[in-house]
């Protein structure tokens, strides 16, 4: 347990040195502004662009539109980022040789996974609720908050989703040891799932629906218990590639 | 329908495009500071780093940070 909190420490040092944390938190601030201002200043936009004399029926923004901009921006531009910031955090030591010494001091193998991951989940948590925050608080600025306990279902499903794909850039980097490696097989994985999600009989059960269809929550269309099956694939996911990690990790030549 | 001009939008909005404008500024600094006291990286030069971090906004200091800074 005590190697646990050192490792995780040292994760967060890490974190810091390399500006991971500085870089996700400042570009999910950045996001979290923007699903409310883009929302707000499209119609005039389109109304100055618009050719002169040309009658344009823009409906006005409301605060769905907002939540939609969330979750449009925060998978798309969101995940890429996190994506590309945790790559090489596994492979990134291999190159370096770092883990070498501590491995042969006696930190446990699958002790260096778990912390790893537990760090990843904290700074995604941290800045999911950075931009959630800045989005809700700039939302109920223009408009309202409505169906609060809606939008949170509906950003647990983004947050779920994250966590899947951070498990799996773990797994990948204990299989691999290059950082771009790790990086493309998770993103084959996520383009396998949008496969998938072309079959209307598994839609349900794909991790993709999580993020593909949770603004439904917001709208009314689907309750939570619609995305039941989703969420236990992907907990099921997220287990068999933590324990993926570790047992390839034993394996692995350092 | 009123038709606000571009420089109206902004001043209405201005509570909200501030904190963007400022969180952009500090992460091309740092981005640029980073750039010019740094001599390697892992491809590419110092010309092209500061005009991709410069001219790319967010996405060019995000780029920088996780696939072009070198190793001290």
């Amino acid at each position: 347990m005590r190697a646990y909190i050192a490792f995780t420490k040292k994760e967060w040092v890490e974190s810091i040195r390399t500006y991971r944390l500085f870089i996700l938190l400042a570009v999910f601030f950045v996001l979290g502004i923007m699903n409310p201002l883009t929302a707000k200043l499209t119609p005039t936009l389109l109304a100055n662009f618009a050719p002169e004399g040309m009658v344009v029926e823009i409906p006005t923004p409301t605060a769905l539109d907002s939540w939609i901009q969330f979750h449009k921006n925060v998978p798309q531009m969101g995940l890429f980022v996190l994506v590309i910031m945790f790559s090489g955090a596994m492979t990134g030591e291999y190159n370096k040789g770092t883990f070498v010494n501590m491995v042969t001091k006696g930190l446990k193998r699958r002790t260096i996974i778990f912390a790893k991951f537990t760090m990843s989940v904290l700074l995604w948590t941290m800045s999911l609720l950075l931009c959630f925050g800045l989005s809700s608080y700039y939302t109920a600025y223009y408009w309202n908050l409505d169906g609060f306990t809606q939008i949170l279902q509906s950003v647990i499903c983004v947050w779920l989703f994250g966590i899947l794909l951070l498990s799996m850039l773990l797994f990948f980097g204990a299989v691999v040891r290059n950082g771009y490696a790790c990086m493309m097989f998770t993103g084959g994985m996520v383009v396998i799932f949008f496969l998938l999600n072309m079959l209307p009989s598994l839609q349900k059960y794909n991790p993709v629906y999580l993020v593909g269809s949770c603004q439904s929550l917001i709208t009314g269309e689907l309750v939570m218990s619609d995305f039941t099956a989703s969420i236990i694939i992907s907990i099921v996911f997220v287990v068999l590639s933590i324990v993926g990690s570790v047992l390839c990790f034993d394996r692995k030549k350092l | 329908m009123y038709l606000a001009t571009g420089f109206e939008v902004i001043k209405e909005n201005l509570p909200i495009i501030l904190p963007i404008l400022v969180v952009e500024l500090i992460l091309l600094i740092t981005a640029l500071t980073h750039v010019l006291r740094h001599h390697t990286y892992r491809f590419g030069n110092k010309i092209m780093w500061v005009l991709i971090v410069v001219f790319l906004q967010i996405i060019g200091p995000v780029i920088y940070f996780a696939i072009g800074r070198g190793d001290e």
